[in-house]
């Protein structure tokens, strides 16, 4: 066996094993939607994608090394989608009429038995 | 192999160096340019062409007012309010600032020979064009009729007009914001030059700064709410129509997720301009630097968080109505420590009553009572009967025309000298400045009585019992239109018989006044090395100490 | 042969190395606005998903779970190759630099493929909104509404996946212009953080189209 390892090569183990925890997540995902867990489904499916994102984003965008300015733009647009989603959950979480309890219904669409 | 660095040093003294303007004379040296100062004003050149496409509509609509008869035909009328709307709003006073002066000198304010993306800045303005182009053939070809606010499902499915064309043309426009947003946050970050601390950056720079930010994180969510109109209404897939389990508000929080914003996009820069002439026409430090700084980002952040009070009364839940009001509240309180420091800056200084100044002090004051009227606003119980009334078409004018325009005269003519090497006429531009606060506060004083009164917005006619205050309004219109002219006149005469401009007319201390007047192509001969603050005026001793360092005696 | 002209900084920059790191920032700042793009239809989706949950659970059920999920490895795999690609310039390895990136637009193209593959099986299956749309039992209105997300989302993913394409092939033609070199490879870390960045959108298309409704 060499003694000189290739640099190359070392170099690029972490990303190969990353990669496969990335695979290995979407698996995981795939399991859980078929689990039955109702409300939180969305929740573990969600929580993975963000873990696998944040993986390709320190790993494979290389946040990881200086300079540090570039996690405050990688992260900080999702951070600002939690006051688009959060602050227009005060209207949707309160309006009264929403969901809608009734949708007229067109020919040829068949409607759920509470008449949406 | 070796890596060649310039020596940044070594370029010619700016004696020797021909200004930025006369350097190549080709059309192509102008249209293919790199230079930011070149990109500026063409950048100037299209805004001020849509400026009075705008102001074209705007006119029409006051004679239209000045009679209940009126002069347009309904619809006309409606497709009026809705172009003028639209070109105002994206095609004037959203790039207003930033892409003219903010190109032109926040290289030259931070030190710099160009912004960090020459080429994206081009690209900028050619999109700007491309989506300028678009809204044309909207309007030659007749125009939309649903407001510049395109509110579903009115837009998507029942209104007749160029609907599908004016929305394209503001999504390409986006474009061109987030591109000119996305140079200035990384120039200000990284061009700065030695010595220039983010704390000695002037307050223009903290207010390009801060506008940036604001683009960058609103805009691409209107690019999304525009390619979603578009998509709805060509191809009819209901995405906002009740009828197919749609909901129209969710198009509407969208849109004021970034319109509101972008009202903030439209005054951040012109505070950042009237902080810069402040001082200088003053002749004393700005007031509370750190807190100018702090009120510039609080406000771009907070920004974020009121867009639904704008849908008080469009449906949403009472209780995120108070949500939203409350939070609306709160972002007043910076922009009233603003106006409070730039009075305080006025206080023992030896204040000289230039053109820049008195549109900077118009500013103060028009933004004051601009801000006022928008926390009757902010107040649920108010809003519900103002709401859709003239009050509300007064408010915001107050704060986009009195407040924003002013400041962008104010510029132009605190920054002429720089820009073009030549001094305008003081006394001509003196009266345009007087002219405009007058005209202004005729056209729309008797507005806010209007909207208070009940009088609609958005309608071609009225009772005739409102007759009165819409004639006054309409005549301070035309006296507008001459103070906004005038310029237009006196400055063009300028640039060929105008005095030849020193090279730091006004006195002041950023690093944009140690370059020629014009400058050359590459700025500065040397990067120059920051040492002091902003602001090291002294109005007592009348001397000041320039950015870089050297103290100046009268 | 390394061009050495191109080794000159622009005239505002220092040094190439400044240049090469604001490159890269200026590209950050840029997805900054593609995730809050992507990120306000995803908040459409969610709007609607939280208030229609039964009709999109049912109209989920038609999105083809195979293409998205090897799509899901064949983007996976495509950010690793372009990883290796960037490390090969840094090291100088010319011809492995080539070959990986050739790998990464191979597997964009193949995404492209099943992609287009799975909307011939949607059309087949008549859940293409306005043009062909024939709801399922259960479905009720709002179904449709799934669809219009699912075409657009898709839609709108795939021409970022085939700008990076375009990318890619344009550092194929600076690589053989020997512009892109151990001392300065800037252009193509720029171009992999875009593409990681598409791998990214479509980390959280995934559960938003194929995982709704699967129980």
């Amino acid at each position: 066996m060499s003694l000189d390892v290739n640099p190359r090569r070392a170099l690029s183990l972490p990303f190969v094993i990353a990669w496969l925890i990335l695979l290995v997540f979407t698996g995981v995902s795939l399991f859980t939607a078929f689990l039955g867990m109702g409300v939180w489904a969305p929740v573990a499916e969600f929580g993975i994608a963000a873990l696998q994102a944040a993986i390709v984003f320190i790993l494979f965008m290389r946040l990881k090394g200086p300079p540090s300015l570039r996690w405050v733009f990688a992260f900080s647009g999702f951070f600002w989608l939690l006051f688009l989603f959060g602050l227009s959950a005060t209207d949707y979480a309160t309006r009264r009429g929403w969901p809608p309890s009734y949708i007229p219904t067109r020919p040829g669409i068949t409607t759920l038995e509470d008449g949406r | 192999m070796t890596v060649t660095t310039v020596d940044r040093d070594a370029l010619p003294n700016p004696m020797d160096e021909p200004s930025f303007l006369t350097s190549e004379n080709t059309i192509a040296s102008w249209l293919f340019t790199r230079d930011h100062k070149r990109i500026a004003l063409l950048f100037f050149a299209s805004i001020t062409f849509f400026f009075f496409v705008g102001g074209l509509a705007a006119t029409l609509m006051r004679l239209n007012l000045a009679t209940p008869k009126g002069l347009l035909q309904p619809a006309v009328y409606n497709r009026m309010f809705t172009m003028h709307g639209i070109i105002m709003v994206w095609f004037f006073l959203i790039p207003s600032i930033p892409a003219t002066f903010g190109n032109f000198f926040v290289p030259l304010m931070i030190g710099a020979r160009d912004l960090a993306f020459p080429r994206v800045n081009l690209a900028s303005w050619y999109v700007f064009n491309l989506s300028g182009l678009m809204v044309l053939y909207a309007l030659i070809m007749g125009g939309a009729d649903t407001g510049w606010t395109f509110y579903t499902p009115l837009s998507t499915i029942y209104a007749n007009g160029y609907v599908l064309a004016a929305a394209l043309a503001v999504f390409v426009n986006g474009f061109s914001s987030i591109m000119t947003s996305l140079n200035f946050v990384v120039t200000i970050h990284r061009l700065r030059a030695p010595g220039m601390t983010w704390m000695r950056l002037p307050l223009f720079v903290w207010g390009i700064y801060a506008v940036s930010v604001v683009m960058l994180l609103a805009t691409p969510v209107l690019t999304m709410d525009t390619f979603l109109l578009g998509f709805s209404r060509f191809t009819g897939i209901g995405l906002f129509d009740p009828r197919h389990g749609g909901d129209p508000l969710l198009w509407q929080h969208m849109f004021w997720f970034y319109s509101h914003p972008a009202v903030y996009i439209m005054i951040l820069p012109g505070m950042g301009v009237v902080s810069e002439i402040i001082p200088c026409f003053a002749r004393r430090p700005i007031f509370g630097y750190t807190g100018m700084t702090m009120a510039l980002m609080s406000i771009a952040i907070l920004s974020f968080f009121v867009w639904a009070h704008h849908m008080f009364v469009a449906g949403i839940s009472i209780y995120s109505g108070v949500v939203f009001s409350l939070m609306t509240f709160f972002v007043a309180v910076p922009s009233a420590i603003k106006v409070f420091n730039w009075t305080v800056s006025l206080h023992k200084g030896k204040i000289t009553f230039d053109a820049p100044m008195l549109y900077a002090l118009g500013f103060v004051l028009l933004f004051t009572l601009g801000g006022l009227s928008g926390l009757m606003l902010a107040t649920l119980a108010i809003d519900v009967d103002v709401h859709g009334t003239y009050f509300v078409v007064a408010h915001f004018h107050y704060i986009m025309v009195g407040a924003t325009v002013s400041a962008f005269f104010g510029a132009l003519h605190y920054w002429w000298p720089k820009m073009t090497g030549r001094m305008y006429p003081e006394m001509w531009a003196r009266f345009a400045a007087i002219l405009t606060y007058v005209g202004f506060n005729l056209t729309f004083f008797p507005q806010f009585i209007l909207g208070y009164l009940g009088m609609p917005r958005r309608s071609y006619t009225y009772p005739e019992v409102w007759q009165t205050w819409n004639v006054l309004s309409s005549a301070g219109a035309s006296i507008l239109a001459v103070a906004y002219t005038l310029p237009l006149v006196y400055l063009g005469w300028s640039l060929f018989w105008g005095k030849k401009a020193p090279i730091n007319p006004w006195r002041a201390t950023g690093l944009e006044w140690i370059a020629a007047s014009p400058p050359p192509k590459h700025n500065f001969p040397r990067t120059p090395i920051v040492t002091q603050a902003p602001y090291r005026y002294d109005p007592e001793a009348d001397t000041f100490v320039s950015q870089e360092g050297t103290p100046y005696a009268e | 042969m390394p061009n050495s002209a191109a080794l000159v900084p622009e005239v505002q920059y220092a040094t190439i190395e400044q240049q090469g790191e604001v490159a890269q920032l200026g590209m950050w700042v840029f997805l900054v606005n593609e995730t809050l793009f992507f990120g306000a239809l995803i908040f459409t989706y969610f709007v609607y998903r939280t208030t229609y949950p039964h009709a999109f659970a049912v109209a989920g059920k038609d999105a083809v779970l195979w293409c998205g999920t090897l799509n899901s490895a064949i983007l996976l795999t495509s950010s690793l190759t372009m990883v290796l690609a960037i490390n090969a310039g840094a090291q100088d390895a010319r011809r492995a630099m080539v070959v990986w990136i050739l790998a990464t637009i191979g597997l964009g193209c193949a995404f492209l493929g099943v992609k287009g593959l799975e909307y011939y099986l949607d059309f087949q299956d008549q859940v293409v909104p306005v043009v062909d749309y024939f709801a399922k039992p259960g479905e009720g209105q709002a179904g449709e509404l799934f669809w219009v997300f699912y075409w657009i989302a898709t839609s709108l993913h795939a021409i970022h996946l085939m700008t990076g394409i375009g990318l890619l092939v344009y550092m194929l033609w600076r690589i053989r212009r020997g512009e892109i070199t151990s001392a300065y490879y800037a252009p193509l870390e720029v171009v992999g953080i875009f593409w990681s960045f598409v791998d990214t959108v479509w980390i959280f298309l995934y559960p938003c189209i194929y995982l709704v409704g699967r129980s």
